[in-house]
């Protein structure tokens, strides 16, 4: 139901103007801007390079593992194998590199446009206003693909050269082939893209609301790092379940098996009326958006 | 301007869908649910049913609560529920996260094995199959509500006043809420104990410990999810993953009876009164206690008797003079000399067993 919603915003906006740009050519054209930035093929350059250093680092803990359970995320027991790098890679760049490079793409699609005086000129193009909005929405989501991509990718390929096929282990002792490992994996990049895609979401609702990146930059890392305080005090129990980034823990749960659906189904969830809500208010601000 | 105006009735209205989603997701499904209609049924017809029914094949998700008024140590923690499947006969899976590890127990019919995911153990105990390997399980009987509620249940009727009260949700099923409340000769710290029966299937779903003057269950271990139907046979057999290390251990000599024997004739133990008073009396070692020369209290310098003192409070009697651990469903009396009296009663019945 709810994406019949999204859908409906951006139908009627882009019929009613006589003459409008075909969509295929925008997207083009926004996809060619994006990735010619110099800032996001760095940045997802760098998010690259983290499984490799994840992967090796396990290498050298071999031994002195202790059986302490409150001691973090047993990547040491684990290894890095093609099934538990990538897993564990994209876990911990969701906690705050993959939300940065989410917020610097919407940041830059709007505000950034709106700084560099670019946005009067493409409100006033033949084309719609809302019909842009989505492109920019593509856009940012491409970036943000690109870069889980590149991870899980670079983190599979270090897994095979390190451990090859072997040690496919999942967290209940079960040994999976190499097919069923990928399968795993690719649930994971799908529950964080969602993740990610609701981050973006609610900073192109602010990315619309500002001229100034750098705001939206703060607002999207200084909200999740209050959300992430606010997520840890008891006194607020009942106000975590309502915190995007509450069960953003969960995407390793695809390494216990029978995977646990339980706290990944709620958050997808969770993301996906995020993603609603925050394309919802970056609509409502476009529209009204002075030009 | 049609168009603006259009864009924002469909931008208020997919903020409101997502801000109802969102609360949809937040609340916990079914807590509102009215309760189901079901067959009256007495207690003993219901306790009768639920002694008799046999586990099905069955995957479920249990949880547990405790809220002791004391960190105990050893308890399930996290807020990843224990997995549990059987396949009716016997062979079953229990998953306990460990933080953000697992551990693995896998009972394939003739032997146990259990894995370890933080140091990649794997211990198999031959004929584990055992049902005395049962009883020394704790984590076991706390993920296994079926047990845990059978053996609570027959034990307290001489004691108690066995009611159905009225009927309730556990786990999307429909359930008989079997409640044991102490006779009124019964000194202890528990108000009830409350049962949540199948009502198809007749095993307990959810048990609850409530203590006096509180409202939320002391103790709550029950099914957040439960799916009878069978399983898929792969799910109970295990093969010591490449690298893990395997430790052998027949399940005959598991609770070595000597040595078993040895402990409980070193502890002391005797057991003062019954029902619902019941006060479990024993010694502990010389030398667990106190920070000895020998032991050094413990190799991080701990000291459980400082621990114990600045957890309790000073307890004068006829026994002599303690320490009392008061948690709301019991208390734990620790005298000077090493006698421990502990039982869901309050600190005067303990001290009058110290004395017996």
């Amino acid at each position: 139901m709810t994406t019949e919603v999204v859908g409906m915003t951006a139908l009627p906006v882009g019929a009613s103007r006589p003459r409008r740009a075909p969509l295929g050519r925008l997207l083009r054209s926004e996809l060619r801007w994006v990735f010619r930035r110099p800032r996001t093929l760095v940045g997802i350059g760098l998010l690259g390079l983290a499984p490799i250093v994840i992967g090796v680092a396990t290498l050298f803990v071999t031994s002195g593992v202790t059986g302490d359970p409150e001691q973090g995320p047993p990547i040491t027991a684990l290894g890095g194998s093609a099934l538990t790098l990538p897993v564990i890679s994209l876990s911990m760049l969701l906690l705050f590199l993959l939300p940065l490079v989410a917020s610097i793409a919407a940041a830059d699609a709007i505000a950034g446009e709106s700084a560099s005086g670019t946005l009067r000129g493409l409100l006033v193009a033949p084309v719609g206003r809302l019909r842009l909005l989505a492109v920019k929405m593509v856009g940012v989501m491409a970036v943000i693909t690109a870069a889980v991509l590149v991870i899980t990718v670079v983190a599979v390929v270090t897994g095979l050269i390190l451990h090859g096929t072997s040690g496919l282990v999942t967290l209940s002792g079960t040994t999976l082939s190499l097919g069923e490992s990928l399968g795993r994996v690719t649930v994971t990049v799908g529950w964080v893209l969602l993740q990610l895609w609701a981050v973006a979401a609610i900073a192109l609702a602010v990315s619309a609301c500002t001229e100034h990146p750098l705001v939206v930059l703060s607002t999207v890392i200084g909200g999740l790092i209050v959300i992430g305080i606010l997520g840890s005090l008891p006194v607020l129990d009942w106000l975590q379940p309502f915190l995007l980034s509450d069960n953003w823990t969960a995407g390793a749960d695809v390494l216990r098996d029978p995977v646990y659906t339980g706290d990944m189904g709620t958050s997808a969830l969770r993301a996906l009326c995020y993603l609603v809500i925050g394309y919802s208010l970056a609509v409502a601000r476009m529209a009204t958006k002075d030009s | 301007m049609n168009t603006k105006r259009m864009a924002l009735s469909a931008a208020a209205a997919g903020t409101a869908a997502g801000v109802v989603g969102l609360v949809l997701v937040a609340l916990p499904a079914g807590a509102s649910a009215a309760p189901p209609n079901l067959p009256a049924i007495s207690p003993e017809a219901l306790v009768q049913s639920v002694l008799s029914a046999k586990v099905p094949a069955m995957s479920g998700s249990v949880s547990f609560d405790a809220d002791l008024g004391l960190p105990i140590p050893g308890l399930p923690s996290g807020d990843k529920p224990i997995r549990v499947f059987t396949d009716g006969t016997g062979k079953a899976k229990l998953l306990l996260p460990t933080g953000p590890a697992e551990k693995s127990i896998v009972e394939d019919g003739k032997d146990v094995w259990i894995w370890n995911s933080q140091d990649q153990t794997v211990t198999k105990i031959d004929g584990g199959a055992d049902k005395k390997f049962h009883g020394g399980m704790s984590e076991g009987m706390l993920a296994d509500p079926q047990n845990a509620a059978a053996t609570l249940v027959s034990e307290m009727r001489k004691d108690s006043n066995v009611t159905v009260d009225g009927t309730g949700w556990v786990a999307d099923r429909s359930v008989y809420e079997l409640v044991l409340t102490p006779k009124p000769t019964e000194r202890t710290l528990l108000r009830e104990v409350r049962v949540a029966v199948d009502s198809q299937l007749r095993v307990p779903l959810q048990l609850e410990v409530f203590a006096n003057g509180q409202s939320d269950p002391a103790v709550k271990v029950g099914f957040t999810e439960f799916a009878p139907g069978a399983q898929d046979p792969k799910l109970f057999t295990f093969t010591p993953p490449p690298g893990a290390k395997v430790t052998e251990r027949s399940g005959n000599d598991l609770p070595k009876p000597e040595e078993a024997k040895g402990l409980i004739d070193q502890l002391q133990l005797k057991v003062v009164g019954h029902g619902w008073d019941t006060v479990l009396v024993g010694k502990v070692p010389a030398g667990v206690l106190g920070a000895t020369p020998q032991n050094g209290g413990d190799k991080h310098g701990f000291d459980p008797m400082q621990l114990i003192k600045s957890m309790g409070t000073k307890v004068q009697g006829p026994f002599g003079s303690g320490v009392a651990i008061k948690a709301s469903v019991g208390t734990i009396l620790i005298a000077a000399d090493g006698r421990v009296a502990i039982g869901a009663v309050p600190q005067q019945v303990l001290v009058e067993a110290l004395g017996k």
